[in-house]
């Protein structure tokens, strides 16, 4: 047997080391491919464009699009779509009206209604239009793009699509 | 004589002492003679046995619930509603590995905090020891711990259920870089459901369990490598007592206390099933599990505006903070400059400062986890006294 020497390592000295390479690059390999597999290829949540319904459906104000997490706000025949999910750690947030005194009424006798957007995890508040007031949450609700779908007319919202909070979408 | 046929509890003499540890899988764990000052009640309250016990106790209550929960979104609620009112004493193996759940974290955390406190984590003066491996594998089965309770949380899919895994997970995806496809691959896509469950589910009956076991099975014989607990350093084996019967009488005691601890309480104590999980309604308020309650308060409060920046409280609170914590914790034994001689001694005058920080930090947690049970609807706060106004549910 050819003995090892610290220049120059014998046969058996080399093939341990590439049968140990070889068995750990093996084991890394494995462990990579398992952890790709954890990673999923197909989505089945709900689809980031869909169909909200007929313009009509909606009244005016904020209405909740059940399953989505959708706000729909209506104001006349103008449309807009707001994120329901809060930009802090993704509770969904609900409408709250409160009283507020009138600032064009001098005397403060009148009140006006005042609809907020509140989540009810750690208290965030954010204005009907999604600009967040107070509370953790660091950024406005989103508002996603809003087209009518050319056959049947109804309200499409494109989830991959984030467009200015001041964006709307007129209906004839 | 003739041999023994079996081991003896009561061994007349040291060669029965020996074979009983040899003769027996179980005893095996324990050396044939124990300093008799490891066996003492008082400094180690034996919380680490405790919690082993109550790990137990959880795998055994654990097996019957598995036969009956079903972990699909369609059916798991239903399942649970059926082990909670339907099945024989399902109420009680529910509340059994409720209660069990909860009182191993506080078991755990207490056996850390001991730990701490007494310097055990430390080797002797010229030691062979190598404690503060130990106090790491500790601390890797405390996290497993909190998972393990955290991932059960999710299997009854009530709302409970699913807005405290809502916070966590987005606790996650606010991680810099990789939060996004780290809260992915968890939760197995962009929203909790099916996929989620099955790998929570996974992550609680097979996998975290099993790094449990092994992490304790580690630890323990760590335990006899390093020449038992610190505290008892200084005997020098002058008072050793056989292992056979005081340390299997002492581990009696504590598996009987516990477990009858668990039993009553869980008579007592009934497991909550809230409304069915629904993605659209958040309850009003939705509150972590007890024992994240404070990080829950760090994630509210730490929301901050830098420059034209608002950075996210869920990063500070909930990703930045507790990974500095942790790998303080995890390192402290090689931080800690404290004497050798201090090793396993309750609040030596050495150890004075950090035990104080300890300790202050400690106070913090509890006083942040307090704040986290006063709060209420809207995320007001409630004194315990006070009843909490009606809130609409629903829009």
């Amino acid at each position: 047997m050819e003995p090892d020497h610290p220049s120059q390592p014998g046969r058996r000295s080399v093939l341990v080391r590439l049968g140990t390479a070889a068995g750990a690059a093996a084991l890394a390999a494995q462990g990579g491919i398992v952890a790709r597999s954890l990673v999923a290829n197909v989505s089945y949540d709900t689809p980031s464009r869909m169909k909200l319904g007929l313009p009509e459906a909606f009244p005016d104000g904020l209405t909740l699009v059940p399953d989505a997490r959708l706000f729909v706000s209506r104001r006349g025949k103008r449309f807009r779509v707001l994120s329901a999910v809060c930009t802090h750690l993704g509770c969904t947030v609900r409408v709250e009206a409160s009283l507020r005194p009138d600032p064009t009424d001098p005397d403060a006798r009148k009140a006006t209604q005042v609809f907020e957007l509140a989540c009810p995890c750690h208290g965030s508040r954010y204005r009907a239009d999604g600009a967040n007031l107070s509370g953790p949450a660091p950024r406005p609700l989103p508002a996603y793009r809003l087209i009518l779908a050319p056959g049947d007319g109804q309200l499409v919202v494109d989830l991959d699509d984030e467009v200015d909070p001041g964006a709307e979408l007129t209906v004839p | 004589m003739a041999q023994r046929r079996f081991w003896s509890l009561r061994p007349s003499t040291a060669r029965e002492v020996a074979e009983a540890i040899f003769a027996n899988f179980l005893l095996h764990w324990f050396p044939a003679r124990m300093r008799a000052s490891s066996l003492a009640w008082l400094p180690t309250f034996w919380l680490g046995t405790a919690t082993w016990v109550l790990f137990v106790v959880l795998l055994l209550s654990g097996l019957p619930l598995m036969v009956f929960y079903i972990p699909s979104v369609e059916d798991a609620y239903r399942s649970v509603k059926d082990i909670e009112h339907v099945v024989s004493f399902g109420w009680w193996l529910r509340a059994v590995h409720r209660l069990g759940a909860h009182l191993m974290v506080i078991t755990v955390t207490l056996h850390l905090a001991r730990v701490f406190l007494t310097g055990a984590y430390k080797n002797a003066p010229g030691g062979y020891q190598r404690r503060e491996w130990n106090w790491v594998i500790g601390v890797a089965m405390l996290f497993s711990t909190l998972l393990l309770s955290f991932t059960g949380y999710l299997l009854p899919w009530d709302q409970l259920a699913y807005w405290a895994v809502t916070v966590g997970t987005g606790i996650v995806s606010s991680a810099p870089v990789a939060g996004a496809i780290l809260r992915e691959t968890l939760i197995g896509g962009r929203e909790i459901g099916e996929a989620t469950l099955v790998r929570f589910y996974l992550l609680h009956i097979v996998v975290l369990p099993i790094a449990v076991a092994v992490l304790f099975g580690y630890h323990m014989w760590r335990v006899r490598k390093d020449g038992g607990l610190a505290h008892g350093d200084g005997d020098d084996g002058r008072a050793e007592v056989p292992a056979i019967p005081m340390v299997v009488r002492r581990i009696a005691v504590v598996t009987m206390a516990t477990v009858l601890a668990v039993t009553v309480l869980a008579i007592f104590i009934p497991s909550p099933l809230l409304d069915p999980a629904n993605p659209d309604v958040t309850p009003n308020p939705a509150k972590a599990p007890w024992y994240f309650l404070w990080l829950q308060e760090v994630v509210t409060d730490t929301t901050v505006r830098i420059g034209p920046v608002r950075v996210n409280g869920a990063l500070v609170g909930g990703v930045i903070l507790p990974l500095a914590l942790s790998v303080l914790l995890t390192l402290w034994p090689w931080l800690d400059r404290s004497p050798a001689g201090t090793a396993g001694v309750a609040f030596p005058r050495e150890r004075r400062i950090q035990n104080a920080v300890f300790l202050a930090m400690v106070l913090a947690i509890v006083a942040l986890t307090v704040v986290g049970l006063m709060r209420g609807p809207s995320w007001g706060l409630w004194w315990p006294w006070e009843s909490w106004p009606a809130m609409p549910t629903r829009l």
